[in-house]
């Protein structure tokens, strides 16, 4: 009784040998099964009408479903999707390129590596020998990093001047922008 | 000559844009018409259709000709699609077509410009149309991906399996269960023993 509860489609001895699992049913429909399952549910559908009845139900379940229509692609979809492939081509390009960039930088700064080494090694020599030109030019360099970073100039007057010199562009750029217009247009007025 | 949808993605890989428009021009049309089964909007199913694309090309470096260009490519779209009606179900908004009364019309579908149908029959078509989209809304989502994949994709069992990631076995087990349902909802929605056994 649980059996058939479990699996509706099984009916008798026979139905049990060859649709045991339910699932075989669609399976047969989509064409899913090894040649020799299928023969042999062939045959036992050819003998069983109860089986044969529930597979005809499903396979108008189907058909029914693949009567359904589709939806039409809008006409621009494809330039759409184009645009969009080319643009992100373009972007994979530039990105190729930024790559490329610092692969030579890489590839610069490893044919410099073997001179650099030298002198590194070249100081580090010299210093370990505290040779005095050596010293004195650490030293130099030192100090000056120091005095660079505590005393910074407090007024900026340079930067300053340069904000100036950009908000003077700005506003001669404006002007250019905008004044000629006007003063065409009062000149082609007072000529008339 | 065919030239295969795996031939032509590796093409792609070179950088060949030709070559993908052929796939794009391919696929487009039961693309959109899976997203839009899925996701039961015909605007954001184009917008996602795109992105499918999009994603196809980007990643077109790490395809393997091993893998079946199909099952990749929906494979895509249903994470896509999972993606967007879960975010749907978060925002708690709904679909568009989901508003719609059962009476209007927001399909854009080649039986309805094909003047070869009558009137009556046409209305029959959307009445069937809007049935089985109900019918299938109420199905669970893998149940729901199986067995569209397998009715209007005609995909097997295999590429099925490996778009869910599950097992053949399983697939099988959705398909059938999906069908079962889908007879019972059908019958229920009034499409009777009679008219599906017609």
């Amino acid at each position: 009784m649980n059996r058939q509860n479990e699996f509706p489609n099984v009916h008798n001895s026979e139905c049990e040998t060859y649709l045991a699992n339910p699932d075989v049913l669609s399976a047969y429909i989509d064409k899913e099964l090894p040649t020799w399952k299928r023969h042999l549910i062939g045959w036992h559908l050819k003998r069983c009408g109860t089986c044969a009845h529930h597979l005809q139900r499903l396979q108008h379940t189907d058909n029914f479903l693949r009567g359904a229509g589709d939806v039409e692609v809008s006409d621009g979809f494809l330039d759409g999707v184009m645009a969009r492939v080319s643009e992100a081509a373009q972007h994979q390009r530039q990105q190729g390129s930024f790559g490329s960039r610092i692969h030579g930088l890489i590839k610069v700064s490893i044919g410099w590596m073997p001179s650099l080494t030298t002198l590194a090694g070249k100081l580090r020599y010299n210093i370990r020998t505290r040779s005095p030109v050596y010293i004195s030019i650490l030293t130099f360099a030192v100090f000056t990093m120091v005095g660079v970073t505590l005393y910074q100039p407090s007024g900026d007057k340079f930067g300053a001047e340069l904000r100036e010199l950009d908000n003077e562009k700005l506003i001669s750029f404006e002007v250019i922008q905008h004044e000629p217009p006007k003063r065409l247009l009062t000149t082609y007025l007072q000529g008339k | 000559m065919f030239v295969s949808d795996e031939d032509l993605m590796m093409k792609c890989r070179k950088g060949d844009t030709g070559a993908f428009e052929l796939l794009v021009r391919r696929h487009q049309n039961p693309l959109i018409n899976y997203i839009h089964r899925f996701i039961n909007d015909y605007h954001r199913a184009e917008d996602l259709s795109q992105e499918t694309f999009l994603r196809v090309f980007k990643s077109a470096g790490r395809y393997k000709p091993t893998a079946s260009f199909k099952s990749w490519l929906y494979t895509i779209a249903t994470n896509l699609c999972r993606n967007e009606v879960r975010n749907r179900s978060r925002r708690n908004t709904c679909f568009f077509e989901d508003l719609v009364e059962e009476g209007e019309d927001v399909y854009h579908t080649e039986i309805m410009r094909d003047t070869r149908y009558l009137p009556d029959v046409l209305l029959e078509k959307k009445e069937q149309r809007q049935m089985i989209r109900k019918a299938l809304a109420q199905l669970p989502e893998n149940q729901r991906v199986a067995l569209t994949l397998v009715t209007y994709q005609d995909l097997r069992y295999e590429e099925v399996a490996e778009i869910l990631g599950c097992s053949v076995g399983a697939v099988k087990a959705l398909i059938h269960r999906a069908r079962q349902k889908m007879k019972k909802l059908l019958i229920k929605a009034g499409i009777g023993v009679e008219k599906i056994d017609e």
